[in-house]
Formats: C-alpha cells, sequence, structure tokens
C-alpha cells in the first residue's frame, strides 16, 4: 500500500518542471527519497543552484502536487544541496534530448 | 536561506534604465556630444551620465537587488530600500543633467542644479550600497566579493563626481579646482573599471555558471581576478589623488592602473574558457551566445586600447576605446543577460505559483530567440561600427551607426515586452486556472 502511494505520488510530481531545463523533477533526478508514514509524507529534494528564486516556487509545487494524492495527509518538503545535484541524475533519454555533456 | 525572493523593482529599474539607453541613443543620432564636440564639453557631460548613470548603473542595480540575495543565499538587507533608491537616483540625474545643460548654455546657468544632483545621487546610490553591501557583507562569498569592490568602488565615484559638482559650482575652493582639473579619468576609471566592470564580472560569473550548469569557478583563480582589478582600482584612485596632491601628473598612476586592468581583463578571460568549457549544456541560449560578442568586446577593447598606446594614439582615441568598452562590452552584456532575467523572473511571477496544480511552460517558451537573435546581432555590429567611425574620426557615419544601434535596441525591447506579456507562450499553457499575466514594470507584492 505504502509502495503504491510513493508510486502516485512520483508520478504526481511529474507535473513539476524545472523552468530552466524544461522538464520534470523527476526525470530529472531532483527528488532524493520519498517517504510515507500513516499518510504523513516526506520527500527529500534538491535543485540545480541554491539560492536561486525558483526553489521557493519548486517547493510549493511540489507539495501541492503530493497533496492532491488520495491516501496523503500531510506533506514535509526537505530542501536538501548535499549531495548536490549532478546532470547524472537525469534519465538518460532526458539528458540525450537536452544536449548534455556526458560527463559527471 | 535557500531560495531568493522575486525582488520587486527589479523590473522598474530595467525600464528606466532602457528608457535612459534611448535617450541616449538619441542624442548620439541627433549628434550632442562627443565625436560633435570634444569629450570635456557640457553636452558630452550630458550624454556620459545618460549613459553611465541612467542606463548602466540602473540597469546594474536592478540586476543587483535581484541577485545578491542569490550570490549569498541571503535575503536582501531591505526590501524596502530599492524603489526610494530608484526616486532619488533619476530625481539627481535629472538635476544632473540640466545643471551641466546649464553649463554648456542650452539652459539658464543655475549651477546650484550640479551639487543637488549629486546629494540626490549620493542619496540614492547610498542606499543600493548599504542595501546590497550589507546583503553581501553576511556572506562575502565568490562572486560577491566582486560586487563588494565595486560598490566600493562606486563610493569612490560618487565622491570625485560629487566634488566636481561642487566645483562648477564654486562650492569647492581651490582643492576641487586642482581636483576637477586632473581627476576626471580617476572618476571615470572607479566607475567604468571599478563598478561596472567589476560587478559585471561577478555577477556574469554565477549567471554562466547558473545557466549553463558549469562549476563554479574556482576560488582561488576568481580570487586572482578580483585582486588584480581592484589594485588597478586602487591604484588608480588612491595613487592617483597622491599624484595630484604633489601635482607629479598621473601618467605613470595612469599606466600601472592600465597594465593591471589589462592582467584583470586576461585573467578574466581565462575564468569565463574555464566556466564555458566545463558546461554541462552544451547548446548555448541566445543570452548567452551574445554575452560571448560581449566578451569579444572587451577583448577588442583591450587590443584597441593597447595598439593606440603603443601607437601614441591613446589620448586622440580615447572616445572609441571608451564607445567600444560602454556600449560592446557592459551593454552589450547588460543586454543579453536582460533578455534573459526578464524572462526568468516573468516565468516565475506568472507560473511559479500554479506549478504542482497544472502544466506550465518552459522559461525558453516565453522567448522567441529566432526572432530576437537578428535585433541583437544588428546592435552589435552598429557598435563595432560605430567604433570604427570613431577611431577614422567621421562623426557623420558615427551618427548612422547611433541609428543602427537604436533599430536593434528598439527590437530587443519589443521582444523583452512580448516576453513580460507571455505573447510568445503556446496559447494552451499561456495562462492555466490561477495564472495571470505579470505587471510589465514591477513584479507584484
Amino acid at each position: 500500500m505504502t509502495n503504491q502511494v510513493i508510486d502516485r505520488i512520483r508520478d504526481a510530481l511529474r507535473v513539476v518542471i524545472d523552468p530552466e531545463l524544461g522538464y520534470n523533477i523527476i526525470d530529472l533526478g531532483f527528488v532524493y527519497d520519498i517517504s510515507v508514514i500513516d499518510g504523513a509524507v516526506r520527500i527529500v529534494m534538491t535543485a540545480t543552484t541554491p539560492g536561486c528564486p525558483a526553489i521557493r516556487f519548486l517547493e510549493e509545487g511540489v507539495a501541492n502536487a503530493a497533496a492532491r494524492v488520495p491516501g496523503v495527509r500531510s506533506v514535509d518538503i526537505v530542501m536538501t544541496f548535499d549531495p548536490p545535484w549532478t546532470p547524472s541524475r537525469i534519465e538518460p533519454e532526458v539528458r540525450a534530448s537536452l544536449g548534455f555533456a556526458a560527463v559527471n | 536561506m535557500i531560495g531568493a525572493s522575486i525582488s520587486r523593482w527589479t523590473m522598474s529599474y530595467f525600464a528606466a534604465a532602457l528608457a535612459w539607453l534611448f535617450v541616449a541613443l538619441a542624442l548620439m543620432v541627433a549628434g550632442l556630444g562627443f565625436p560633435a564636440v570634444h569629450l570635456a564639453s557640457p553636452d558630452t557631460l550630458v550624454l556620459v551620465h545618460v549613459v553611465c548613470i541612467g542606463w548602466l548603473s540602473l540597469a546594474m542595480c536592478g540586476a543587483l537587488f535581484q541577485f545578491v540575495p542569490v550570490l549569498v543565499a541571503r535575503p536582501l538587507f531591505s526590501e524596502k530600500w530599492a524603489l526610494p533608491a530608484l526616486g532619488l537616483l533619476t530625481a539627481g540625474l535629472v538635476s544632473l543633467l540640466a545643471g551641466f545643460l546649464g553649463l554648456g548654455g542650452r539652459l539658464p546657468a543655475w549651477l546650484w542644479l550640479l551639487p543637488l544632483g549629486a546629494i540626490l545621487l549620493a542619496g540614492g546610490f547610498g542606499l543600493v550600497v548599504v542595501d546590497l553591501g550589507m546583503t553581501a557583507w553576511l556572506r562575502p562569498v565568490g562572486p560577491a566579493r566582486f560586487v563588494l569592490v565595486g560598490l566600493a568602488s562606486l563610493c569612490a565615484t560618487v565622491a570625485f563626481g560629487a566634488m566636481f559638482a561642487f566645483t562648477h559650482a564654486g562650492w569647492a575652493g581651490s582643492i576641487g579646482e586642482t581636483i576637477l582639473a586632473n581627476g576626471v579619468p580617476l572618476h571615470a576609471i572607479a566607475g567604468l573599471g571599478g563598478w561596472l566592470t567589476l560587478t559585471a564580472m561577478g555577477v556574469s560569473y554565477r549567471l554562466l555558471s547558473m545557466f549553463m550548469l558549469s562549476p563554479d569557478v574556482d576560488d582561488r583563480k576568481s580570487n586572482m581576478t578580483l585582486a588584480a582589478g581592484a589594485l588597478a582600482i586602487a591604484v588608480a584612485v588612491v595613487g592617483g589623488i597622491v599624484a595630484i596632491w604633489l601635482v607629479s601628473g598621473l601618467n605613470v598612476v595612469l599606466s600601472i592602473a592600465a597594465v593591471l586592468g589589462l592582467a584583470t581583463a586576461a585573467l578574466y578571460g581565462r575564468d569565463l574558457i574555464g566556466i564555458f568549457s566545463g558546461r554541462k549544456r552544451r547548446q548555448l541560449e541566445l543570452n548567452t551566445r551574445m554575452a560571448v560578442l560581449s566578451f569579444v568586446s572587451l577583448a577588442a577593447a583591450a587590443f584597441l586600447g593597447v595598439v593606440l598606446v603603443l601607437t601614441g594614439a591613446f589620448a586622440a582615441h580615447v572616445g572609441a576605446f571608451t564607445f567600444l568598452a560602454v556600449f560592446g562590452w557592459l551593454s552589450g552584456l547588460v543586454l543579453a543577460k536582460l533578455y534573459k532575467i526578464v524572462a526568468f523572473l516573468t516565468w516565475l511571477e506568472a507560473y511559479g505559483p500554479v506549478m504542482g496544480r497544472t502544466p506550465t511552460p518552459r522559461v525558453q517558451d516565453l522567448v522567441a530567440e529566432a526572432r530576437a537573435s537578428k535585433w541583437f546581432v544588428i546592435y552589435y555590429v552598429a557598435v563595432w561600427f560605430g567604433t570604427l567611425t570613431l577611431v577614422a574620426g567621421q562623426p557623420s557615419a558615427f551618427r548612422a551607426a547611433a541609428a543602427m544601434m537604436t533599430i536593434g535596441l528598439a527590437g530587443i525591447v519589443r521582444e523583452v515586452i512580448r516576453t513580460r506579456r507571455l505573447a510568445d507562450v503556446a496559447g494552451s499553457l499561456r495562462l492555466p486556472n490561477g495564472a495571470c499575466t505579470p505587471c510589465l514594470l514591477c513584479a507584484r507584492a
């Protein structure tokens, strides 16, 4: 049941994009961890650049999207830059379409 | 703080700055100021201050109110000071320009307008310096150090300028007369070299790394670049004042500052090569491609300066050198980055609040790069052509170049307004439920 909720949350988060890269944060590898205990969701996520003004909106967008999933009672977002995000976290087909160098 | 807020008045600063740039270009097209008259004439003073305060400084302040918090990952010291600062700077500039026009006989000679303008400008820049300085000082890392040195240079520039203004009004005595007679190059170096160039360099490190996903420049390397630049400004300003005091002439001081300035440009070029070669995004967006043309202009200005010095023609062509540095390097970079910053902030304002609730466009969907690129190319070609006309001593051709620059700028501004209006976003994504078109001239509170 918990895994199903996590999968649904993961799908719901695909509506949240990084505005600069233009792809959803799941395929970009921004979401480090999703855990659910009795409907209380905790999402550990990152972004490309600390201090970027988009971060607040990414957090709110993730909270909004996750809160709409049936079975979710509360959402706690943890934004972290440890470890820092690197393009190696991007899904390979997305990385290719973004024209990324095959580094890191 | 993990994410910076949207600066409410950055767009207002950008709009005011672009309006002043149109004024400057109109003056150049009309043949007012250099090269029709000499560099120290009141008409040229009008033109120079419209460009340096009205256009470049306002654009730089607007960008810094948004990006210093990003650079240091701390909130702005005070959000409330940005608008009063813009008011003071605008009023101060108008007063200063009216004073210069009086100096040249185009208006009644109310020379008290010059010190009044200087006081208003000092108040406006004072608010900017304290606000940005207190923000950056809390966490002076990497590019933020460039901003701090830039702000210190701004203080020196304003101090010289205020002294000149009081002297023109006859309120500064013989010391003022001496500094006015000899110190104009120091005022220009502190403003163009310290405030505008070093700050632009610092901000460019962060913006280029952010938008190309490059590793930040190694602190040791950027510190070396900054040290060379700061030393150049310090030698020019402090050494220059001492030289004026000792009546020994400025040649030695300016020569040392020039060598250090050249070293700064070379080290900056090395840092840029590192950023570009380490980038993860291989495809360059328009703003980055156009920023490259500004870097080329900086290199060309450095080359031109060296050639002019070696041929003993620098004094005769200092206007051409300054024009290329101001309009190719500084203005080119500011226009390229302004194009991107407006799109990015507009996206955040329009679509940030609805993220997670509905599909949203990308930042790139707000711009039409293929259409915008031609306006940038027209602008840069006009600047380079204008530089050649100045070197060749062809004032009429220079006016044609200025007209071409105006056309390029009008095209760029039209693109920026379209971005702000979300005019290029596909209909289905343009205004999803809950999203609204941002205000053209400021961000909503």
